[in-house]
Protein backbone atom coordinates (compact mmCIF):
# COMPACT_ATOMS: atom_id res chain seq x y z
CA UNK A 1 0.00 0.00 0.00
CA UNK A 2 2.69 2.48 0.99
CA UNK A 3 4.76 1.53 -2.04
CA UNK A 4 1.74 2.02 -4.21
CA UNK A 5 1.09 5.50 -2.84
CA UNK A 6 4.74 6.33 -3.11
CA UNK A 7 4.80 5.19 -6.73
CA UNK A 8 1.73 7.12 -7.71
CA UNK A 9 3.11 10.26 -6.12
CA UNK A 10 6.36 9.94 -8.01
CA UNK A 11 4.39 9.24 -11.20
CA UNK A 12 2.49 12.45 -10.64
CA UNK A 13 5.68 14.31 -9.92
CA UNK A 14 7.45 13.15 -13.04
CA UNK A 15 4.38 13.90 -15.14
CA UNK A 16 4.02 17.43 -13.81
CA UNK A 17 7.71 18.06 -14.28
CA UNK A 18 7.71 16.87 -17.90
CA UNK A 19 4.54 18.68 -18.75
CA UNK A 20 5.87 21.91 -17.28
CA UNK A 21 9.05 21.61 -19.33
CA UNK A 22 7.18 20.76 -22.53
CA UNK A 23 4.18 23.04 -22.16
CA UNK A 24 4.99 25.29 -25.08
CA UNK A 25 4.07 22.65 -27.63
CA UNK A 26 0.62 22.40 -26.05
CA UNK A 27 0.28 26.18 -25.91
CA UNK A 28 1.02 26.25 -29.63
CA UNK A 29 -1.84 23.86 -30.31
CA UNK A 30 -4.15 25.84 -28.05
CA UNK A 31 -3.24 29.00 -29.92
CA UNK A 32 -4.05 27.32 -33.23
CA UNK A 33 -7.41 25.90 -32.20
CA UNK A 34 -8.86 28.64 -30.02
CA UNK A 35 -9.25 32.34 -30.49
CA UNK A 36 -9.32 33.84 -27.05
CA UNK A 37 -7.47 33.52 -23.79
CA UNK A 38 -10.23 31.76 -21.86
CA UNK A 39 -10.69 29.10 -24.52
CA UNK A 40 -6.93 28.67 -24.67
CA UNK A 41 -6.83 27.94 -20.92
CA UNK A 42 -9.86 25.69 -21.20
CA UNK A 43 -8.29 23.57 -23.94
CA UNK A 44 -4.95 23.50 -22.13
CA UNK A 45 -6.69 22.06 -19.09
CA UNK A 46 -8.55 19.41 -21.11
CA UNK A 47 -5.30 18.38 -22.82
CA UNK A 48 -3.61 18.11 -19.43
CA UNK A 49 -6.37 15.83 -18.13
CA UNK A 50 -6.20 13.63 -21.24
CA UNK A 51 -2.39 13.45 -21.01
CA UNK A 52 -2.53 12.52 -17.34
CA UNK A 53 -5.08 9.76 -18.00
CA UNK A 54 -2.89 8.32 -20.74
CA UNK A 55 0.40 8.81 -18.89
CA UNK A 56 0.55 5.40 -17.12
CA UNK A 57 0.85 3.83 -20.57
CA UNK A 58 3.52 6.23 -21.78
CA UNK A 59 6.63 4.11 -22.06
CA UNK A 60 9.13 6.62 -23.27
CA UNK A 61 9.77 4.90 -26.60
CA UNK A 62 8.89 8.23 -28.16
CA UNK A 63 9.81 11.67 -26.91
CA UNK A 64 7.46 13.15 -24.33
CA UNK A 65 6.89 16.16 -26.55
CA UNK A 66 5.91 14.03 -29.57
CA UNK A 67 3.60 11.91 -27.47
CA UNK A 68 2.11 15.04 -25.90
CA UNK A 69 1.40 16.83 -29.14
CA UNK A 70 -0.37 13.78 -30.56
CA UNK A 71 -2.66 13.61 -27.57
CA UNK A 72 -3.14 17.37 -27.70
CA UNK A 73 -4.07 17.30 -31.39
CA UNK A 74 -6.53 14.47 -30.80
CA UNK A 75 -8.04 16.41 -27.95
CA UNK A 76 -8.34 19.61 -29.96
CA UNK A 77 -9.75 17.92 -33.06
CA UNK A 78 -11.98 15.28 -31.55
CA UNK A 79 -12.57 15.47 -27.82
CA UNK A 80 -12.67 19.11 -26.93
CA UNK A 81 -16.04 20.73 -26.60
CA UNK A 82 -16.09 24.47 -26.63
CA UNK A 83 -17.80 25.60 -23.49
CA UNK A 84 -21.00 27.37 -24.44
CA UNK A 85 -20.88 29.82 -21.58
CA UNK A 86 -18.06 31.67 -23.19
CA UNK A 87 -18.72 34.97 -24.85
CA UNK A 88 -17.62 34.91 -28.42
CA UNK A 89 -14.90 37.34 -29.21
CA UNK A 90 -15.33 38.04 -32.85
CA UNK A 91 -11.81 38.87 -33.89
CA UNK A 92 -8.45 37.31 -33.35
CA UNK A 93 -6.73 40.60 -32.74
CA UNK A 94 -7.04 40.50 -28.99
CA UNK A 95 -5.01 37.47 -27.95
CA UNK A 96 -4.10 35.29 -30.78
CA UNK A 97 -0.80 36.49 -32.09
CA UNK A 98 1.29 36.66 -28.98
CA UNK A 99 3.89 38.46 -30.99
CA UNK A 100 6.80 39.60 -28.91
CA UNK A 101 7.20 43.17 -29.99
CA UNK A 102 10.95 43.41 -29.64
CA UNK A 103 12.75 42.63 -32.87
CA UNK A 104 10.18 43.08 -35.57
CA UNK A 105 10.02 45.62 -38.25
CA UNK A 106 6.49 46.56 -39.07
CA UNK A 107 6.55 45.05 -42.56
CA UNK A 108 7.37 41.60 -41.24
CA UNK A 109 4.85 42.02 -38.49
CA UNK A 110 2.15 42.89 -40.97
CA UNK A 111 3.02 39.87 -43.10
CA UNK A 112 2.99 37.60 -40.08
CA UNK A 113 -0.40 38.86 -39.05
CA UNK A 114 -1.75 38.02 -42.48
CA UNK A 115 -0.13 34.58 -42.35
CA UNK A 116 -1.68 33.76 -39.00
CA UNK A 117 -5.01 35.06 -40.16
CA UNK A 118 -4.83 32.78 -43.19
CA UNK A 119 -3.94 29.77 -41.02
CA UNK A 120 -6.95 30.49 -38.81
CA UNK A 121 -9.20 30.13 -41.83
CA UNK A 122 -8.19 26.49 -42.32
CA UNK A 123 -10.26 23.65 -40.91
CA UNK A 124 -9.23 21.52 -37.93
CA UNK A 125 -7.49 18.81 -39.93
CA UNK A 126 -5.63 21.29 -42.12
CA UNK A 127 -4.47 23.13 -39.01
CA UNK A 128 -3.05 19.86 -37.67
CA UNK A 129 -1.02 19.41 -40.85
CA UNK A 130 0.24 22.99 -40.69
CA UNK A 131 1.15 22.50 -37.05
CA UNK A 132 3.24 19.44 -37.83
CA UNK A 133 4.84 21.21 -40.77
CA UNK A 134 5.86 24.08 -38.52
CA UNK A 135 7.20 21.58 -36.00
CA UNK A 136 9.30 19.93 -38.72
CA UNK A 137 7.60 16.57 -38.35
CA UNK A 138 8.38 14.18 -41.20
CA UNK A 139 5.67 12.69 -43.38
CA UNK A 140 5.82 9.29 -41.70
CA UNK A 141 5.05 10.99 -38.42
CA UNK A 142 2.31 13.14 -39.90
CA UNK A 143 0.69 10.14 -41.57
CA UNK A 144 0.84 8.10 -38.36
CA UNK A 145 -0.57 10.88 -36.23
CA UNK A 146 -3.61 11.45 -38.40
CA UNK A 147 -4.07 7.86 -39.53
CA UNK A 148 -3.73 8.55 -43.25
CA UNK A 149 -1.23 7.33 -45.83
CA UNK A 150 2.07 9.11 -46.33
CA UNK A 151 1.31 9.86 -49.96
CA UNK A 152 -2.01 11.43 -49.09
CA UNK A 153 -0.40 13.45 -46.32
CA UNK A 154 2.05 14.88 -48.86
CA UNK A 155 -0.69 15.63 -51.37
CA UNK A 156 -2.79 17.34 -48.73
CA UNK A 157 0.13 19.39 -47.45
CA UNK A 158 0.77 20.76 -50.92
CA UNK A 159 -2.89 21.61 -51.30
CA UNK A 160 -2.88 23.45 -48.00
CA UNK A 161 0.13 25.49 -49.06
CA UNK A 162 -1.75 26.32 -52.24
CA UNK A 163 -4.79 27.28 -50.25
CA UNK A 164 -2.79 29.55 -47.94
CA UNK A 165 -1.15 31.19 -50.91
CA UNK A 166 -4.52 31.86 -52.43
CA UNK A 167 -5.86 33.37 -49.22
CA UNK A 168 -2.82 35.64 -49.01
CA UNK A 169 -2.73 36.68 -52.65
CA UNK A 170 -6.26 36.47 -53.92
CA UNK B 1 7.71 34.95 -52.35
CA UNK B 2 5.31 32.60 -50.66
CA UNK B 3 8.11 30.39 -49.34
CA UNK B 4 9.60 33.46 -47.68
CA UNK B 5 6.34 34.04 -45.90
CA UNK B 6 6.26 30.44 -44.76
CA UNK B 7 9.80 30.71 -43.45
CA UNK B 8 8.87 33.86 -41.62
CA UNK B 9 5.97 32.07 -40.02
CA UNK B 10 8.18 29.17 -39.03
CA UNK B 11 10.71 31.48 -37.47
CA UNK B 12 8.06 33.20 -35.44
CA UNK B 13 6.44 29.90 -34.55
CA UNK B 14 9.59 28.58 -32.92
CA UNK B 15 10.22 31.61 -30.78
CA UNK B 16 10.51 30.64 -27.18
CA UNK B 17 8.74 32.30 -24.29
CA UNK B 18 5.78 33.85 -26.01
CA UNK B 19 3.34 31.99 -23.81
CA UNK B 20 2.44 32.72 -20.26
CA UNK B 21 3.92 29.73 -18.45
CA UNK B 22 1.74 27.44 -16.36
CA UNK B 23 3.29 26.64 -12.98
CA UNK B 24 3.65 23.19 -11.42
CA UNK B 25 1.06 24.06 -8.80
CA UNK B 26 -1.43 24.95 -11.51
CA UNK B 27 -0.76 21.67 -13.33
CA UNK B 28 -1.35 19.73 -10.10
CA UNK B 29 -4.65 21.49 -9.73
CA UNK B 30 -5.65 20.62 -13.29
CA UNK B 31 -4.97 16.92 -12.75
CA UNK B 32 -7.85 16.72 -10.34
CA UNK B 33 -10.37 18.50 -12.52
CA UNK B 34 -13.04 16.59 -14.42
CA UNK B 35 -12.73 16.21 -18.16
CA UNK B 36 -15.42 17.84 -20.25
CA UNK B 37 -14.63 15.86 -23.39
CA UNK B 38 -17.09 14.49 -25.90
CA UNK B 39 -16.23 10.95 -24.82
CA UNK B 40 -17.15 11.65 -21.23
CA UNK B 41 -20.50 13.10 -22.30
CA UNK B 42 -21.17 10.12 -24.53
CA UNK B 43 -20.42 7.82 -21.60
CA UNK B 44 -22.82 9.67 -19.30
CA UNK B 45 -25.62 9.87 -21.86
CA UNK B 46 -25.13 6.25 -22.89
CA UNK B 47 -25.34 4.95 -19.33
CA UNK B 48 -28.53 6.95 -18.82
CA UNK B 49 -29.93 5.47 -22.01
CA UNK B 50 -29.00 1.93 -21.10
CA UNK B 51 -30.73 2.38 -17.74
CA UNK B 52 -33.77 4.13 -19.16
CA UNK B 53 -34.38 1.61 -21.88
CA UNK B 54 -33.82 -1.33 -19.56
CA UNK B 55 -36.45 0.26 -17.34
CA UNK B 56 -38.79 0.80 -20.24
CA UNK B 57 -39.27 -2.91 -20.78
CA UNK B 58 -41.03 -2.97 -17.41
CA UNK B 59 -43.42 -0.28 -18.54
CA UNK B 60 -44.43 -1.72 -21.84
CA UNK B 61 -44.79 -5.40 -21.81
CA UNK B 62 -47.29 -7.97 -22.71
CA UNK B 63 -46.83 -10.03 -19.56
CA UNK B 64 -49.77 -8.38 -17.82
CA UNK B 65 -52.05 -9.16 -20.70
CA UNK B 66 -50.92 -12.76 -20.58
CA UNK B 67 -51.51 -12.91 -16.86
CA UNK B 68 -54.84 -11.18 -17.06
CA UNK B 69 -56.19 -13.64 -19.52
CA UNK B 70 -54.42 -16.53 -17.90
CA UNK B 71 -53.20 -18.24 -20.99
CA UNK B 72 -51.31 -21.10 -19.51
CA UNK B 73 -49.77 -22.42 -22.65
CA UNK B 74 -48.29 -19.01 -23.46
CA UNK B 75 -46.47 -18.48 -20.20
CA UNK B 76 -43.60 -20.68 -21.29
CA UNK B 77 -43.15 -18.44 -24.32
CA UNK B 78 -43.15 -15.38 -22.15
CA UNK B 79 -40.46 -16.75 -19.90
CA UNK B 80 -38.27 -17.83 -22.81
CA UNK B 81 -38.61 -14.48 -24.53
CA UNK B 82 -37.73 -12.68 -21.29
CA UNK B 83 -34.58 -14.75 -20.90
CA UNK B 84 -33.57 -14.01 -24.49
CA UNK B 85 -34.32 -10.31 -23.98
CA UNK B 86 -32.14 -9.99 -20.90
CA UNK B 87 -29.36 -11.99 -22.51
CA UNK B 88 -29.41 -9.55 -25.42
CA UNK B 89 -29.40 -6.58 -23.06
CA UNK B 90 -26.35 -7.98 -21.27
CA UNK B 91 -24.55 -8.58 -24.55
CA UNK B 92 -25.22 -4.97 -25.54
CA UNK B 93 -23.86 -3.66 -22.25
CA UNK B 94 -20.72 -5.79 -22.58
CA UNK B 95 -20.24 -4.62 -26.18
CA UNK B 96 -20.67 -1.03 -25.10
CA UNK B 97 -18.10 -1.44 -22.33
CA UNK B 98 -15.57 -3.15 -24.61
CA UNK B 99 -15.95 -0.48 -27.28
CA UNK B 100 -15.74 2.30 -24.73
CA UNK B 101 -12.51 0.89 -23.28
CA UNK B 102 -11.01 0.78 -26.75
CA UNK B 103 -11.25 4.54 -27.12
CA UNK B 104 -7.69 5.73 -26.79
CA UNK B 105 -6.45 9.25 -27.11
CA UNK B 106 -3.01 7.93 -27.96
CA UNK B 107 -3.84 6.32 -31.32
CA UNK B 108 -4.16 8.15 -34.62
CA UNK B 109 -6.87 10.75 -35.06
CA UNK B 110 -8.73 8.55 -37.51
CA UNK B 111 -8.74 5.55 -35.16
CA UNK B 112 -9.87 7.68 -32.26
CA UNK B 113 -12.81 9.00 -34.26
CA UNK B 114 -13.69 5.53 -35.49
CA UNK B 115 -13.72 4.06 -32.00
CA UNK B 116 -15.90 6.87 -30.66
CA UNK B 117 -18.38 6.43 -33.49
CA UNK B 118 -18.41 2.68 -32.92
CA UNK B 119 -19.21 3.10 -29.23
CA UNK B 120 -21.95 5.51 -30.11
CA UNK B 121 -23.34 3.06 -32.68
CA UNK B 122 -23.61 0.32 -30.06
CA UNK B 123 -25.98 2.46 -28.05
CA UNK B 124 -27.91 3.38 -31.16
CA UNK B 125 -28.45 -0.27 -32.05
CA UNK B 126 -29.48 -0.93 -28.48
CA UNK B 127 -32.17 1.69 -28.76
CA UNK B 128 -33.41 0.36 -32.08
CA UNK B 129 -33.58 -3.08 -30.57
CA UNK B 130 -35.64 -1.76 -27.68
CA UNK B 131 -37.99 0.14 -29.94
CA UNK B 132 -38.64 -3.03 -31.90
CA UNK B 133 -39.27 -5.00 -28.71
CA UNK B 134 -41.63 -2.33 -27.45
CA UNK B 135 -43.49 -2.23 -30.75
CA UNK B 136 -43.83 -6.01 -30.77
CA UNK B 137 -45.08 -6.13 -27.17
CA UNK B 138 -47.49 -3.35 -27.96
CA UNK B 139 -48.92 -5.12 -31.00
CA UNK B 140 -49.10 -8.40 -29.14
CA UNK B 141 -50.89 -6.71 -26.25
CA UNK B 142 -53.42 -5.10 -28.54
CA UNK B 143 -54.07 -8.30 -30.42
CA UNK B 144 -54.65 -10.14 -27.18
CA UNK B 145 -57.00 -7.46 -25.89
CA UNK B 146 -58.94 -7.56 -29.13
CA UNK B 147 -59.20 -11.30 -29.06
CA UNK B 148 -59.86 -11.88 -25.43
CA UNK B 149 -61.38 -8.86 -23.69
CA UNK B 150 -65.15 -9.33 -23.95
CA UNK B 151 -66.15 -5.63 -23.87
CA UNK B 152 -63.64 -4.57 -26.49
CA UNK B 153 -64.25 -7.48 -28.79
CA UNK B 154 -67.95 -6.59 -28.69
CA UNK B 155 -67.16 -2.97 -29.59
CA UNK B 156 -64.88 -3.94 -32.43
CA UNK B 157 -67.54 -5.98 -34.14
CA UNK B 158 -68.15 -2.65 -35.81
CA UNK B 159 -65.45 -2.66 -38.51
CA UNK B 160 -65.12 1.14 -38.68
CA UNK B 161 -64.48 1.35 -35.00
CA UNK B 162 -61.93 -1.42 -35.23
CA UNK B 163 -59.90 0.27 -37.95
CA UNK B 164 -60.18 3.62 -36.21
CA UNK B 165 -58.78 2.02 -33.12
CA UNK B 166 -55.83 0.50 -34.99
CA UNK B 167 -55.05 3.68 -36.92
CA UNK B 168 -55.24 5.69 -33.71
CA UNK B 169 -52.70 3.43 -32.07
CA UNK B 170 -50.42 3.53 -35.07
CA UNK B 171 -50.47 7.34 -35.06
CA UNK B 172 -49.65 7.53 -31.38
CA UNK B 173 -46.77 5.09 -31.86
CA UNK B 174 -45.45 7.09 -34.83
CA UNK B 175 -45.65 10.30 -32.81
CA UNK B 176 -43.71 8.81 -29.92
CA UNK B 177 -40.98 7.48 -32.22
CA UNK B 178 -40.87 10.85 -33.99
CA UNK B 179 -40.31 12.68 -30.72
CA UNK B 180 -37.50 10.32 -29.75
CA UNK B 181 -35.90 10.75 -33.13
CA UNK B 182 -35.95 14.54 -32.81
CA UNK B 183 -34.51 14.36 -29.32
CA UNK B 184 -31.70 12.22 -30.62
CA UNK B 185 -30.92 14.53 -33.48
CA UNK B 186 -30.65 17.43 -31.06
CA UNK B 187 -28.58 15.72 -28.36
CA UNK B 188 -26.13 13.82 -30.52
CA UNK B 189 -26.20 16.35 -33.31
CA UNK B 190 -24.79 18.92 -30.90
CA UNK B 191 -22.34 16.52 -29.34
CA UNK B 192 -20.94 14.95 -32.47
CA UNK B 193 -21.24 17.64 -35.13
CA UNK B 194 -17.59 18.60 -34.98
CA UNK B 195 -16.48 14.97 -34.89
CA UNK B 196 -18.49 14.09 -37.99
CA UNK B 197 -17.21 17.15 -39.84
CA UNK B 198 -13.59 16.35 -39.09
CA UNK B 199 -14.09 12.67 -39.85
CA UNK B 200 -15.48 13.55 -43.27
CA UNK B 201 -12.53 15.85 -43.82
CA UNK B 202 -10.09 13.02 -43.05
CA UNK B 203 -11.95 10.67 -45.34
CA UNK B 204 -11.68 13.25 -48.11
CA UNK B 205 -7.89 13.25 -47.74
CA UNK B 206 -7.52 9.50 -47.49
CA UNK B 207 -9.69 8.28 -50.30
Amino acid sequence: MTTYIFMSISLEQSFVQQLKDNQNIIHKICRLYTNDGDAHKDLFQEVTIQLWNAYPKFRGDSKFSTWAYRVALNTAITLYRKSTRRIKTAEYEKHSFYIAQDDYNSDEEEQLKLMYKAVYQLNDIEKALVFMYLEDANYTEIAETLGISEVNARVKMNRIKGKLKKILNP
Amino acid sequence: MFMEELDLLKKDWNKANVFEQVSEAEIYKMLHKKSSSTVRWILIISILELLLWSGSSFLFNADDAFKKFDIANLSWYVMASNIVHYAIVIVFIILFYVNYRKISVVTSTKNLMKSILKTRKTVQYYIWYNLVVIALSFVLGIVLVFMLDPTISKLTENANFKYGFIIGFALIAALIIGIFWMLYKVIYGRLLKKLYQNYEELKKIDF
